[in-house]
């Protein structure tokens, strides 16, 4: 019982990891119908962000949080301008490629600012790094703010697209583009909105995650690799789906690791993955659209 | 009259003899008669800039104390760098642009295994002589390359290395946790020749990927199997994330790390977890730290050369190597040609360098020129210490 609950643990706290990045891939592919490729690289570069105002600039954690969030905004309204926008009547390659092109470009940007600082770099604790016992289970603080931060911004995401008017109007252009603009929403600004608000939670994703981990410029791919895994496990158009694809695979990852190898763990959620889509190929939470005729 | 025409033809024949002198000698690349032009490629930016960069910043200096105590035969040297990002692609391209476009005469370099190792083709086929600076690939020294000759340990080496050190510390369940990339794979497979020809089998072997965000599963498995000593075949980052959830869960194996680790203080602040490094113990290249009295004279000159960069073990690579290569250069003599810089290179026995933990040897059959790991540790609050070195057979 012990060794199970170690594991789902750390597994949920990796899982909200990926659920947070899977949530800004959906965002941006539920109201624009794009896969944002870049979206790994614009989490690494809000982390950079981070690191930089809070250990090189000695800035506190939660105006440090705050700015990098901002300019994670920033970043993903920059990715429509220059990537999507001109972009929107090409075919799916030519969108593909455009954002992939752009995920080279802020590698590239984040190597030559921050690549000689060190090979991977450390990002201080908001807790204490000792280990803490809660209810005969070792923890690491960190790692409770970790779950818990995560829980919050998917709360507070979830207030904004249901409770503010910017909300209402991203799940308008997403359920029918065409009807949103006949009623006066500017596509346009919806579509940039969307954009800003997946990088600004892959931004939180990023500060959050620091601390548990190391900033290094190449870091981007393998988490939208995991997020984008966690959005198709959820349907990739369904925001609960998201969240419950990347609390799925991190504690898929974690049971297998412990359970059955190691050697399993990185394939082990691919392998349910592909189940599930053979299963049920719209996800675990998206709904085909009924058609009424 | 006959006098005189003995001297005019004794003018006209030094005259000729001297240009026929300067042909050949142009006819050497990178060679004129008074500079060697040196090319390096490896990592200037990005997390592989420390394999890269570093060493490059440690062979400047030392050839600018060359320079300055006037050159090699009287010939200056010339260090041209080139950025191959620790990318295969990158690096084969910038071996073509140092050996084409640069004219280089030789080289020091490779920071990063799989970049250099995917050079090696490249290097073969321009027979331009290289001193491996920082890589640990196998592949890149064997089988042997008549050309390429390494400063820096191989992995197999170091594998072995791992191995006695915890055989050594009287380690009786020994664990190992390991990345299975190109770079892991290239020292799993040995550690595990090791094992089986010492007949010991590893109590548990467990993987990583090497952007690992959590190692819970991992440390349980080795904790259940009572391991009391663990190798580490990891990175820096997926070892420090082992480390910190190594302490988390209460495990405190002997971790003995390679030279992937090289730097003992950079990882404790990595792994930022306090106390979960006093068991940690790690191999480096060379036989000091960067604050040890003994290469005073090298932290000088590279905080001269380089405002606001501090000596760094990095650093300490790319001096030894670069040490080896001006003595095979002086053993070449004045009529300078790679051939001859090959044949002393292949002549170097026991060479003592200010780095290296001991005397660099490089016969025709085998240019693994160094075979002795240093193992270091770091001890929370303290500074970086030298425990001693394991010579490798």
């Amino acid at each position: 019982m012990e060794l199970f609950t170690y594991l789902l643990l750390s597994g949920l706290t990796t899982g909200s990891l990926y659920a947070l990045i899977a949530l800004g891939i959906v965002v941006v592919n539920k109201s624009t119908g794009m896969i944002n490729f870049a979206h790994g690289e614009l989490f690494m570069f809000s982390g950079f962000v981070a690191w930089m105002l809070h250990v090189q600039m000695g800035m506190g954690y939660l105006p440090s949080f705050a700015i990098a969030v901002a300019v994670g905004f920033l970043l993903g309204a920059v990715t429509n301008l220059i990537a999507a926008r001109p972009m929107r009547n090409a075919d799916v390659v030519g969108l593909v490629l455009a954002t992939i092109g752009l995920a080279f470009v802020f590698r590239g940007a984040a190597r030559v600012i921050w690549g000689g600082k060190g090979d991977y770099l450390s990002f201080p604790p908001i807790t204490s790094p000792d280990p803490v016992t809660i209810a005969g289970i070792m923890v690491i603080p960190q790692q409770i703010a970790v779950l818990a931060g995560a829980i919050v911004i998917m709360l507070v995401f979830a207030a904004f697209f249901r409770l503010t008017r910017a909300g209402k109007m991203m799940q308008a252009t997403a359920d029918n583009a065409k009807a949103s603009r006949l009623v006066g929403i500017r596509i346009d600004r919806i579509y940039m909105l969307s954009f800003g608000t997946g990088a600004a939670i892959a931004a939180a994703a990023a500060v959050l995650m620091a601390p548990l981990t190391l900033l290094y410029p190449d870091m981007g791919f393998s988490f939208f690799i995991k997020g984008f895994a966690a959005a198709v496990l959820g349907g990739l158009t369904s925001l609960p789906g998201a969240v419950l694809g990347g609390f799925c695979i991190g504690v898929i990852e974690a049971l297998a690791g412990g359970y059955i190898s190691s050697s399993f763990m990185e394939v082990s959620a691919f392998i349910v993955i592909m189940f599930v889509l053979v299963l049920r190929p719209t996800g675990l939470l998206s709904f085909g659209k009924l058609r009424q005729v | 009259m006959a006098t005189g025409q003995g001297v005019k033809g004794a003018a006209i024949g030094l005259l000729m003899t001297v240009a026929a002198m300067q042909a050949v000698q142009a006819q050497v690349p990178g060679v004129t008669a008074d500079t060697i032009r040196i090319g390096s490629f490896g990592a200037l930016t990005g997390p592989g800039y420390l394999y890269g960069k570093l060493p490059m910043n440690g062979i400047e200096v030392v050839f600018d104390q060359v320079n300055a105590a006037g050159g090699i035969n009287g010939r200056k040297l010339q260090l041209v760098r080139e950025d191959d990002r620790c990318d295969p692609a990158a690096a084969i391209g910038a071996v073509k642009k140092l050996v084409s476009e640069d004219n280089v005469f030789a080289l020091i370099g490779g920071g990063c295994s799989n970049a250099t190792f995917a050079a090696r083709e490249a290097l073969d086929q321009a027979k331009i002589p290289l001193i491996v600076m920082a890589s640990v690939h196998d592949g890149i020294t064997t089988p042997v390359a008549p050309a390429i000759f390494s400063t820096a340990l191989t992995s197999t080496i170091e594998s072995q290395a791992q191995l006695e050190y915890a055989l050594a510390q009287n380690a009786k369940r020994i664990a190992v946790v390991s990345m299975r990339d190109a770079w892991g794979r290239a020292r799993y497979t040995p550690l595990m020749e090791a094992f089986k020809k010492k007949n010991i089998k590893p109590v548990a072997d467990e993987e990583m990927a090497p952007d690992a965000n959590d190692a819970t599963a991992q440390v349980l498995r080795l904790k259940a199997a009572n391991a009391d000593a663990v190798l580490i075949v990891l990175y820096p980052k997926p070892a420090a994330i082992f480390m910190r959830d190594a302490q988390k869960l209460g495990f405190k194996p002997l971790a003995i790390g390679q030279s992937g680790i090289a730097d003992p203080a950079a990882f404790e602040d990595q792994v930022g977890s306090p106390g979960a490094t006093t068991q940690f113990r790690t191999i480096s290249m060379v036989r000091y730290t960067p604050e040890d009295p003994a290469v005073d004279k090298w932290r000088k000159a590279i905080e001269a050369k380089f405002p606001g960069d501090r000596l760094s073990v990095f650093n300490l690579f790319g001096i030894g190597s670069a040490e080896v290569m001006v003595e095979g250069l002086k053993r070449a003599g004045k009529d300078l040609t790679r051939d001859g810089l090959v044949a002393a290179l292949d002549k170097l026995t026991d060479f003592q360098t200010d780095v290296y933990g001991a005397g660099i040897t490089c016969t025709t059959g085998d240019h693994r020129c160094n075979k002795a790991p240093v193992w270091i540790a770091k001890e929370p609050g303290k500074p970086v210490r030298v425990l001693g070195v394991t010579k490798v057979e």
